[in-house]
């Protein structure tokens, strides 16, 4: 270990090339000295590890909710030159378009009295947890479609509205999409998943919206002061899982054949125009599109349960805005003044485009895109706007979450699920989930603060605060 | 205890200890279905045979388990006690188990994938070694 971690400013630190032999750029992160107490060694040498990928322009980035993942770290982006730079499920991860959607609804939290029955109709209505199967089971000709046309196939056979597309990142359907790259085994795990929440982190949150920190923003994004919203967090469920497994082993092959070495297997790659380089981008594409139609499947469950409950029209719950966390797209960044095409990898990280740049929404122009950041069940979620300085510094990325600091085996040790659920109802989050277990691994002290992480991209400007939204009820796998 | 729990914050890390190679990649998979779906019980009527090829003992193991994990996740078997064979770039099973079932086998936690970061297969005494981490 040759260098060392150099502070550039306040909330941005540097590794530099010689940190590491190999690297072919530096790294940078951004953290809080508070943030930085938690920092893991094993995230560090991640972030070192992709500096040394083939084509990658800048740096090697990390966002404040950096931590130790498989490949790259989480929290971490990085892009690529479609020239001569490589593409890698490594900076995608299994969960290929993990993601977050925000609905706003016309309610109050006292309209909600009844909440505990809300809660128990949200969790009977949406599969959660593992092995859940959906009630809508796809053919495999609405799987083809549903790879291909995202959000929209889902739209078209009545799970939302057109203007929920106007408000989905890529309006809900990656172009470039190649169902023929994605394997039948690919397909048997996400036939009977769609339309299900999932397990581990995944939630679909009750929340009210108890700060605005940009007014103009928030009325423009649709989200009201003492509002009641529903966030869904939830990815490309089997399918997207086994597009990774299966790509990962053609890929190692292309690695040794284009004579890249690595420092990690988990890195394996190929070039962003090889035949193996563009088969994975196909099969990616395809599952995120999937997860777009997944997330829209379970926003039309949600509704339904608000409308008969409530008595409100469908379509008083716009969506707000959704984002992917975990994708590789190519986007044309400038690169030392000029426009260049990339590969933009964001592992754990979100787009965050600033004011006129193409690709977000007509009405939101002038804001910048929304960006959704979830907490833990019982801690905050924020909405914020993107930035030009993120066109700068970070490729128009940001944070997606707060990020873990205690371990789940850790945390089923030292906590009990009941006790973390009465905990929560006595602070008034009411939690239903599929086990204990699942309540204990993801209770709110096992995450680093979401209020620190969304403080230091606030404060770097790599995205600005929008809006607070607390929790009121989870229900999770 | 044939397989125990790293720390590790995100993830899934366990190191598996067995004596000889076969045995190892067993318990491995025998770790994998009691984090995925604690309490299967195999049955004579659901087995099995998995054959994966890699070019090495750590691909063996990730192909191996990467299977195991599809033949759960895409068609409800959850396979527990595996009899392995292992061939110079070939891995073969006959592996046992039940069919998963959500009342029977809650509380456990949805693996998503295999990983290579921090995989390790090594000797320690007369014991064989393995280190993996599973996305969860």
């Amino acid at each position: 270990m040759a260098g060392e971690v150099k502070r550039i400013s306040e909330y941005e630190w540097e590794l530099p090339r010689d940190y590491r032999p190999g690297m072919r750029v530096p790294a940078r992160f951004f953290l809080s000295e508070t943030l930085r107490k938690d920092l893991e060694s094993g995230a560090l040498e991640q972030l070192a590890n992709v500096a040394t990928l083939p084509g990658i322009v800048k740096y090697s980035l990390a966002m404040p909710d950096i931590h130790w993942g498989y490949g790259f770290p989480i929290g971490g982006v990085a892009a690529f030159s479609v020239d001569d730079g490589v593409i890698s499920p490594g900076g995608v991860g299994f969960d290929i378009n993990c993601g977050v959607r925000l609905l706003a609804t016309p309610l109050r939290v006292g309209d909600l009295e009844k909440r505990r029955e809300l809660v128990e109709r949200l969790f009977q209505a949406v599969p959660t947890g593992v092995g859940a199967k959906s009630d809508r089971r796809l053919s495999g000709t609405d799987l083809e479609e549903v790879m291909v046309r995202g959000a929209a196939w889902a739209v078209e056979q009545g799970y939302g509205v057109a203007r929920d597309l106007d408000r989905c990142e890529e309006r809900g359907a990656m172009a470039g999409a190649d169902p023929s790259a994605v394997s039948p085994k690919a397909r048997q795990r996400g036939l009977p998943q769609s339309g299900t929440l999932g397990s581990g982190n995944h939630f679909l949150e009750i929340q009210e919206v108890t700060e605005i920190y940009d007014p103009v923003a928030a009325a423009a994004m649709g989200v009201a002061m003492g509002g009641v919203c529903v966030m869904i967090h939830c990815g490309s469920r089997g399918l997207g899982h086994q597009v990774c497994t299966d790509h990962l082993k053609t890929l190692e092959a292309a690695t040794r054949r284009y004579g890249i070495s690595l420092p990690d297997r988990q890195l394996a790659c190929a070039p962003v125009n090889s035949p193996e380089g563009k088969a994975y981008y196909g099969a990616m594409a395809a599952s995120a599109n999937y997860a777009w139609a997944n997330r829209q499947m379970i926003t039309d469950m949600t509704r339904k349960v608000f409308v008969r409950m409530f008595g409100i029209a469908y379509e008083e719950m716009p969506l707000v805005y959704d984002v992917a966390h975990n994708v590789a797209k190519r986007e044309e960044h400038l690169v030392d003044g000029r426009p260049v095409p990339l590969c933009v990898h964001r592992k754990g990280a979100t787009r965050a485009f600033g004011p006129g740049v193409p690709g977000i929404p007509k009405e939101l122009a002038a804001v910048g895109q929304p960006v959704i950041i979830p907490g833990s069940m019982g801690t905050p979620s924020f909405l914020l706007k993107g930035t030009a300085l993120a066109m700068e510094k970070t490729f128009g990325s940001t944070c997606h979450g707060a990020g873990r600091v205690t371990s789940r085996t850790q945390a089923k040790k030292n906590l009990r699920g009941q006790q973390v659920r009465d905990r929560l109802a006595q602070a008034g989050i009411l939690v239903r989930a599929a086990s204990y277990e699942s309540i204990a691994e993801e209770a709110p002290e096992v995450y680093k603060p979401s209020l620190e992480v969304v403080r230091v991209v606030d404060a770097v400007g790599i995205s600005k605060l929008v809006a607070r939204l607390e929790p009121l009820g989870v229900i999770k796998g | 205890m044939p397989y125990e729990t790293l720390p590790h914050t995100a993830d899934v890390r366990i190191r598996v200890t067995a004596s000889g190679l076969e045995s190892l990649f067993a318990e491995a998979a025998r770790a994998m279905a009691a984090i995925m779906a604690p309490g299967c019980v195999p049955e004579r009527t659901v087995t099995r045979e998995v054959t994966v090829e890699a070019e090495d003992l750590e691909g063996l193991l990730h192909d191996f388990l990467s299977e195991l994990l599809y033949l759960f996740d895409g068609e409800g078997l959850l396979l527990c006690d595996c009899q392995v064979t292992l061939q110079e770039g070939r891995l073969t099973a006959t592996c046992r188990g039940e069919g998963f079932s959500r009342e029977k086998h809650a509380g456990g936690a949805e693996i998503k994938g295999v990983t290579y970061s921090g995989l390790r297969i090594y000797k320690e005494g007369k014991d064989d070694v393995l280190e993996i981490i599973f996305d969860v």
